[in-house]
């Protein structure tokens, strides 16, 4: 454990996505201490910031399966608190954990309808089976990483949402930092509540 | 939460300790440049100068109406007539990025003299998130140059203050609102103004027929809103797609350019849905539109577009 601290800590990671600042935004909404981070500062600075949780942000087509996003495999070899990895960061923590990544059949932008597969997982919790969700991507997780389970799906995109089964570890296809995305504040809320529960 | 309170007190107090002496303000009298000044107006009084610059791309009436705001809001401010100038920089220019990029270069030539003028080191602007997101950086990709960032050169000469760059359009509303400004609920418009509502040449008679058919649409659309018939959507306008298609107009045949309606809703533009107009209102504006501009317009689309893949503005 660290130092009591009276608010939730949770870094956002930049990956250059468009979203970035709107994942700052909501956080900053739901009373957590956060902040913008370049994707290539180092494990060690962070690693003193005594973090409650991080989000990988999205970034460009292609980066998130091809780039190694700056030091993000660095964040998620190392790091022993709950990450949120969102489009590209979705993909990259794919990758980095065998699974696969490739540009997708049908990319998806704006709406879509999003179907839970396990609404039992704490980062749906009071998230319907189906609701609206933002979609941006180019790219998508093509094969789920062994370690993981799949926790929802889109017509066009099989991988929607996944799991680490014993770190709390999460990948998102979609965006829940945008206003358009209907549980979207909900599931950060949840993930702020898995962060703030965590014990190191 | 955002608590504008907290971020008018924060503002006011940060402004006091960066602005040396005197401030010019780019002031295009819409709502971030206007709350903008109402903020450095409370940090340094008559020290800001507020320059307003018709472009010769504003929408119908708009100069009078900046005016109007300035006044009320007690400013010391420089009105400028730039309509030529701008029209001849964008003479022949049909590209996307290199009209956002002249008119923002304008822009800052104009603020760079009138500073020069009045012996002024600080140019404030109103920019908010999405402006300096979209223009792009070391990380992220050029959606579109907002004319606030894009055509900023590289060495400035002025230093560059920005009260409300971590911002977005709904939490820039909350602050207008505690500062009772009336502006606060204005729909957004963008800095370049009518030229990237032309898509290709900008040129003054394309100008005349995009700034009419604005109009129509503002006035038709808000009508409704008053009227109980639909929602105030977060922005409406229309766009000029110089297309033409054949049309007949009383027993002659007509060969016309597109007029675009586009409305959306958001709370910050980062993320769209357009707007579902009832289509008798759709009906009332595309009749205007036709019996006021036949003659260079016989055709009406509505851009049912999401964002994304769409942004708001065509370009």
């Amino acid at each position: 454990m660290g130092i009591k601290k009276d608010m939730t800590r949770i870094y956002v990671i930049d990956n250059g996505g468009q979203w970035t600042h709107r994942e700052w935004r909501t956080l900053r909404y739901l009373n957590v201490d956060t902040k913008i981070i370049p994707n290539t500062a180092s494990y060690s600075q962070l690693a003193q910031e005594n973090l409650d949780g991080l989000v990988l942000s999205g970034g460009a087509p292609r980066v998130g399966i091809q780039d190694q996003l700056g030091n993000c495999a660095e964040f998620l070899k190392n790091a022993n608190i709950p990450i949120l990895g969102i489009c590209a960061g979705h993909q990259f923590m794919a990758r980095f954990f065998n699974g696969t990544a490739a540009p997708s059949k049908t990319p998806e932008f704006g709406r879509v309808t999003l179907y839970l597969l396990n609404s039992s997982d704490p980062l749906f919790q009071q998230v319907p089976q189906e609701s609206i969700v933002w979609e941006s991507h180019h790219d998508e997780v093509t094969n789920l990483p062994p370690a993981f389970i799949h926790l929802a799906k889109s017509t066009d995109c099989f991988i929607q949402a996944m799991r680490h089964q014993t770190k709390p570890y999460y990948g998102l296809q979609f965006h829940p930092e945008v206003e358009h995305t209907e549980f979207g504040e909900q599931i950060f809320k949840n993930f702020v509540h898995i962060c703030s529960n965590y014990t190191k | 939460m955002f608590r504008p309170e907290d971020f008018i007190a924060d503002t006011i107090a940060n402004l006091k300790k960066t602005i040396p002496e005197k401030a010019l303000i780019a002031f295009s009298g819409g709502v971030d440049s206007t709350v903008s000044a109402a903020l450095v107006q409370k940090a340094i009084a008559d020290n800001l100068i507020a320059v307003h610059v018709d472009t010769g791309y504003m929408r119908k009436n708009e100069s009078k109406f900046v005016i109007k705001t300035m006044e009320e809001l007690g400013l010391n401010y420089r009105f400028i007539d730039a309509r030529n100038d701008f029209y001849q920089a964008l003479e022949g220019i049909s590209e996307p990025e290199q009209k956002r990029k002249i008119i923002g270069e304008k822009f800052i030539h104009i603020f760079e003299n009138v500073a020069d003028q009045e012996n002024i080191q600080c140019l404030i602007q109103g920019t908010i998130a999405p402006d300096w997101i979209e223009s792009g950086d070391a990380l992220r990709a050029v959606i579109k140059s907002h004319h606030n960032v894009g055509g900023l050169p590289e060495i400035m000469k002025l230093k560059l203050v920005e009260p409300l760059r971590d911002l977005y359009k709904d939490e820039v509303r909350k602050v207008g609102r505690i500062l009772n400004l009336s502006i606060a609920e204005r729909q957004p418009f963008p800095g370049p103004g009518l030229a990237i509502r032309i898509i290709g040449e900008a040129t003054p008679k394309r100008t005349e027929l995009v700034r009419e058919a604005c109009d129509i649409v503002e006035t038709e659309i808000e009508k409704a809103v008053n009227d109980g018939k639909m929602g105030r959507p977060w922005q409406y306008f229309a766009v000029l797609i110089p297309i033409k298609t054949v049309g007949v107009q009383g027993d002659q045949r007509a060969y016309g350019y597109t007029i675009a309606i586009r409305a959306v809703q958001s709370i910050d533009a980062m993320t769209c849905a357009f707007s579902t107009i009832p289509h008798q209102i759709l009906d009332k504006i595309s009749t205007k539109i036709t019996n006021k501009m036949g003659a260079h317009i016989n055709r009406i689309v509505y851009d049912i577009t999401n964002k994304p893949p769409g942004t708001v503005e065509w370009e």
